[in-house]
C-alpha cells in the first residue's frame, strides 16, 4: 500500500509540474488535470477502497496549494469536497455492477 | 480494506490540522518544493514554449503570406519613421548638452527566469527571491521594457509575480498621444481593460498605453499595451476600453525585476 501511495504522490507531483509549466503554453483555458485525475480516481476506485479517492484528493490538493497563490488548504478543501460529494452520490444513488466487481 | 467512519473522520481532522499548521511556515515549505522542482520546471517551461510554437506555426501558415505583406509595408513605414527619429535624437542630444541635463537615472534591473504559472490566477513563479534582494512590490518588466506585473510574494530563492491582468490588480495609466488618464484593471485569463476614462475624452483603437507615476506602484513610461476596443455606454458614468497587452506570457522566458526606480 505504501508503494501505491508513493507512486500516486509522484504521479500527482509530476502532473502538477506539467500543469504549471508545460500545458500553460497551449491554451489559457486548459483544464485542471489534477482535479480531473482526482474526480477520475474517486469515480473508479473500488467500492470498498474509496479512501483512495480521499488520499488522492489530499495529495492533489496539497500540490496545487504548493504551486498556487492561495493559502495552504484551499485546494485540499476543494478536492476533498469533490471527493466526498462523488463518494456520497455513488453510494446513495449509483449502482454500477462493474465498480462492484473491481 | 474497510475503514470505520469514526476513524475516517479522525484521519481527515488530523490531516486538516496538519495542513492548516503548514500555513505558519508556508514560505519555507513552498521554497523547498520550488527548489527541488526548479530544474524540471525549467525544462518543462522551455519544452512547452517550443511545442506550442511548433503547433502555432503549423496553424498559422495560412496567415503568414498576408502577414508578410503587411509587415513589408510596416517596415517601409518604420524606416521613414526611424530616419525622422534619428534626426530628433540628434536634436535632443544637442539640446541636452545645451541645457546640461544628465541622462535619466536608469533602472536597476535583476534578470530572472519564469519557471511556472499558478493554475487559477494570473500569477507566475520566477527564480529570484529574498537572497537576490527581491522585495514585495517590485515591478517586473520584459527585456523590451513592457510592464508584466509586480512581485506579490517573496520566498528565499523564488518569487511570485502577480500579472497586471490579475483580477486584484489595478493601476494608473495614460494614453501616449492624448495624455488621457485612466485606471487599468485586470480581468483574469491574461485580459485587462482601461476603466474610469472621462466620457468627454476621445480615445481610439490602437492608442498606446503607458504607466504613470500616479500611485507610485510602477515607474512612469513603461509600455502596457494598446487599446483594442472602446466601450461607451450611456448608463455608465465613464468609458471603458479593452486592452491588447504588449506581452504574451506564452512567449516569455526571461524577465527583469526593477529593484530601484
Amino acid at each position: 500500500m505504501v508503494k501505491k501511495i508513493l507512486i500516486l504522490t509522484l504521479f500527482l507531483y509530476f502532473l502538477t509540474l506539467l500543469q504549471t509549466s508545460f500545458f500553460i503554453h497551449f491554451s489559457r483555458y486548459f483544464p485542471n488535470l489534477i482535479l480531473i485525475t482526482i474526480v477520475f480516481i474517486n469515480f473508479f476506485a473500488p467500492q470498498n477502497e474509496e479512501w483512495w479517492g480521499i488520499v488522492s484528493a489530499i495529495l492533489g490538493g496539497f500540490f496545487l496549494d504548493i504551486f498556487s497563490e492561495n493559502f495552504f488548504g484551499y485546494y485540499i478543501l476543494i478536492s476533498l469536497g469533490i471527493s466526498f460529494f462523488i463518494n456520497f452520490v455513488l453510494k446513495k444513488y449509483v449502482q454500477i455492477p462493474i465498480i462492484k466487481k473491481i | 480494506m474497510k475503514i470505520p467512519l469514526r476513524t475516517k473522520i479522525l484521519i481527515i481532522v488530523i490531516a486538516i490540522i496538519l495542513i492548516s499548521s503548514l500555513n505558519f511556515f508556508q514560505k519555507k515549505v513552498k521554497n523547498f518544493f520550488y527548489l527541488i522542482s526548479e530544474p524540471i520546471q525549467k525544462v518543462l517551461w522551455q519544452a512547452g514554449m517550443n511545442t506550442s510554437d511548433f503547433f502555432e506555426a503549423i496553424l498559422e501558415v495560412k496567415n503568414l503570406k498576408k502577414e508578410n505583406e503587411g509587415l513589408k509595408l510596416k517596415i517601409q513605414e518604420l524606416l521613414s519613421e526611424n530616419s525622422s527619429l534619428k534626426e530628433l535624437r540628434k536634436e535632443n542630444e544637442i539640446l541636452r548638452e545645451a541645457l546640461n541635463i544628465g541622462l535619466a537615472k536608469e533602472f536597476q534591473l535583476n534578470l530572472s527566469q519564469i519557471i511556472g504559472k499558478d493554475v487559477s490566477r494570473d500569477s507566475i513563479l520566477i527564480n529570484k527571491g529574498l537572497k537576490d534582494g527581491i522585495k514585495r512590490g517590485f515591478p517586473v518588466i520584459t527585456p523590451e521594457k513592457t510592464l508584466v506585473g509586480k512581485i506579490s510574494e517573496v520566498f528565499d530563492n523564488f518569487s511570485k509575480v502577480i500579472l497586471i491582468t490579475d483580477k486584484e490588480n489595478s493601476f494608473d495609466a495614460k494614453v501616449v498621444d492624448s495624455g488621457i488618464y485612466g485606471v487599468i484593471k485586470g480581468k483574469g485569463n491574461f485580459q485587462a481593460y482601461l476603466d474610469l476614462i472621462p466620457k468627454n475624452e476621445e480615445i481610439k483603437e490602437g492608442d498606446l498605453l503607458i504607466t504613470t507615476s500616479l500611485g507610485g506602484i510602477f515607474p512612469p513610461g513603461l509600455l502596457v499595451g494598446k487599446v483594442k476596443e472602446v466601450k461607451k455606454l450611456d448608463i455608465e458614468p465613464f468609458q471603458q476600453a479593452e486592452i491588447e497587452l504588449a506581452f504574451d506570457i506564452k512567449n516569455l522566458d526571461f524577465l527583469f525585476i526593477i529593484t530601484n526606480f
